[in-house]
């Protein structure tokens, strides 16, 4: 009866994923075209929070929580921390340079392009062989099923982190 | 997933406990202010409010007609959408995270086996809240409130959430209920003291309370980040800190205190032993608030990224240890 009652709530939110698609790519588009940079980010974090639903559409409370907890409650905070610290609020969109518009354009069209495959392969549907969220499953999960992914991340996260270290300590030009 | 409800889980029912919960969180943060007026007053040898009812009880009351009555102004530069979108924001949250615990071994809306998870993830959006609303009161004391509160949260959010994992590790469990549970033999506290010290030191930080209140220091920043919110948006921002600070006393008494349970022998409902303990800690927190000073912006910064943060790593790798050793 239990297993019917978790059936019928995934039902119920595969039905409305579409507006969390929906709140996600608004949130995207919202995010690239807003002047203010904070209005920005606080889009951003709408985006995320769509992000988060889906997940929990797709039948993962454990990710779509984490996702909140370091997305939403982490990252976007930072961001926001950051940008008080870097430059003026006020400013407009960086008056930047087309070129680079066409960058991130071809960079986001590229990643689309390679992952494209993929999300039409993908079966789009509530996964219920994990419907177990213990601590114990979610360890051997991470370290046994999904430990390629898991240090993957972990090197991504380490390069960022240099990269940051980099970026911060360039000497301005004399 | 499992169900523990008192009632049938209808539609109709969660609703119901929805409005319950609801009252509580008004009826708490009366009773919350009222306290802390009392508690105040006899730290500084005075009364507190005596006037309105039986011991001033009716303060609190006769302050939410006020503010229920009180015109709401909106100021004119402020960011609209974010200055009214915050209020919403911060409470929302504080409402949800309350319904997670379990108050008795019956008593509990819905028991996640990722509770603790989910908590952590609410408090998160609340931060989020707090800066929408010193950034859109166009007011530099406001957001000079609200990049204090972002710092200082992110400070102490690490500390908070590595004392917890001790808990998780000895429980082998994220669910609230299994972890009040998993102390019938012994509280946590007892095997995690340092846990519980560095746990509730961050919590108090985290509620942006005294010795830790420099986001909202009355002397310097008149209010913080609702120094430009009137009326019920005010009434809302200080509902939500209040009901945080419930929030935060709730999740100690349920990892570290054992929740629920107390003494077998004594004929006493669970539901009394939790919410002694709770009420046991916010009195602690408001008498540690009566009783430091305000510490500066360096030393809250560097006692958390120097001592707390350090001290919860290392506990947390002994505990890991201990555990791999003797079980």
């Amino acid at each position: 009866m239990l297993e019917n009652a978790m059936l019928e709530n995934v039902r119920v939110l595969g039905s409305a994923a579409w507006v969390f698609v929906a709140l996600a790519l608004i949130g995207g588009a919202l995010a690239v075209t807003l002047p203010n940079i904070l209005h920005a980010i606080f889009s951003l974090a709408l985006s995320l929070v769509g992000v988060a639903l889906l997940f929990l559409a797709l039948g993962s409370p454990f990710v779509a929580a984490m996702q909140v907890l370091i997305y939403v409650g982490g990252i976007s905070v930072a961001m926001v921390f950051a940008v008080m610290f870097a430059f003026a609020l006020r400013e407009g969109p960086a008056g930047a340079a087309r070129r680079r518009r066409g960058l991130a354009g071809a960079a986001a069209l590229g990643v689309f392009a390679a992952l494209g495959p993929l999300i039409a392969r993908a079966s789009w549907s509530p996964h219920f062989a994990r419907n177990d969220w213990t601590v114990a499953a979610l360890g051997r999960a991470l370290l046994q099923h999904y430990n390629v992914v898991f240090e993957a991340l972990s090197v991504v996260l380490l390069l960022a982190i240099v990269g940051a270290i980099i970026v911060a300590r360039r000497e301005p030009p004399q | 997933m499992t169900l523990h409800v008192l009632w049938p889980n209808t539609a109709l029912m969660t609703v119901l406990a929805g409005a319950v919960l609801m009252a509580y969180v008004a009826f708490n943060g009366m009773l919350l202010v009222w306290l802390e007026r009392k508690v105040s007053a006899r730290f500084q040898r005075r009364l507190g409010p005596t006037e309105v009812g039986w011991a001033g009880l009716l303060q609190s009351a006769a302050d939410v007609i006020k503010l229920l009555a009180k015109q709401l102004i909106t100021p004119r530069h402020v960011d609209r959408p974010l200055y009214h979108l915050a209020p919403v924001l911060v409470f929302v949250p504080v409402l949800a995270g309350i319904s997670l615990f379990p108050f008795d071994r019956h008593l509990q809306l819905h028991d996640f086996n990722i509770g603790l998870v989910l908590l952590f993830a609410l408090a998160g959006l609340g931060f989020l809240g707090i800066f929408m609303a010193g950034w859109g009161s166009n007011n530099k004391y406001a957001l000079l409130g609200a990049m204090r509160a972002v710092a200082q949260n992110i400070a102490y959010e690490i500390p908070l959430i590595l004392a917890t994992l001790p808990v998780v590790l000895l429980a082998r469990t994220m669910s609230l209920r299994e972890v009040v549970e998993a102390q019938h033999q012994l509280w946590f506290i007892v095997q995690q003291p340092v846990a519980f010290a560095i746990y509730f030191i961050a919590a108090v930080a985290e509620t942006n309370r005294a010795p830790f209140d420099i986001p909202e220091a009355e002397s310097e920043l008149v209010a913080g980040f609702h120094t430009e919110y009137s009326g019920m948006r005010f009434a809302f921002f200080f509902l939500a800190e209040y009901t945080n600070m419930t929030i935060v006393c709730m999740i100690a008494a349920t990892l570290f205190l054992g929740g629920y349970i107390g003494p077998s022998w004594l004929p006493v409902p669970g539901w009394v032993w939790f919410f002694g303990k709770v009420y046991l800690l916010l009195l602690v927190m408001m008498w540690l608030r009566w009783t430091f000073p305000r510490l500066r912006f360096d030393q809250l910064m560097s006692f958390a990224w120097g001592v707390l943060i350090p001290l919860a790593i290392v506990n947390l790798l002994l505990t890991a240890v201990a555990i791999k050793v003797w079980r």
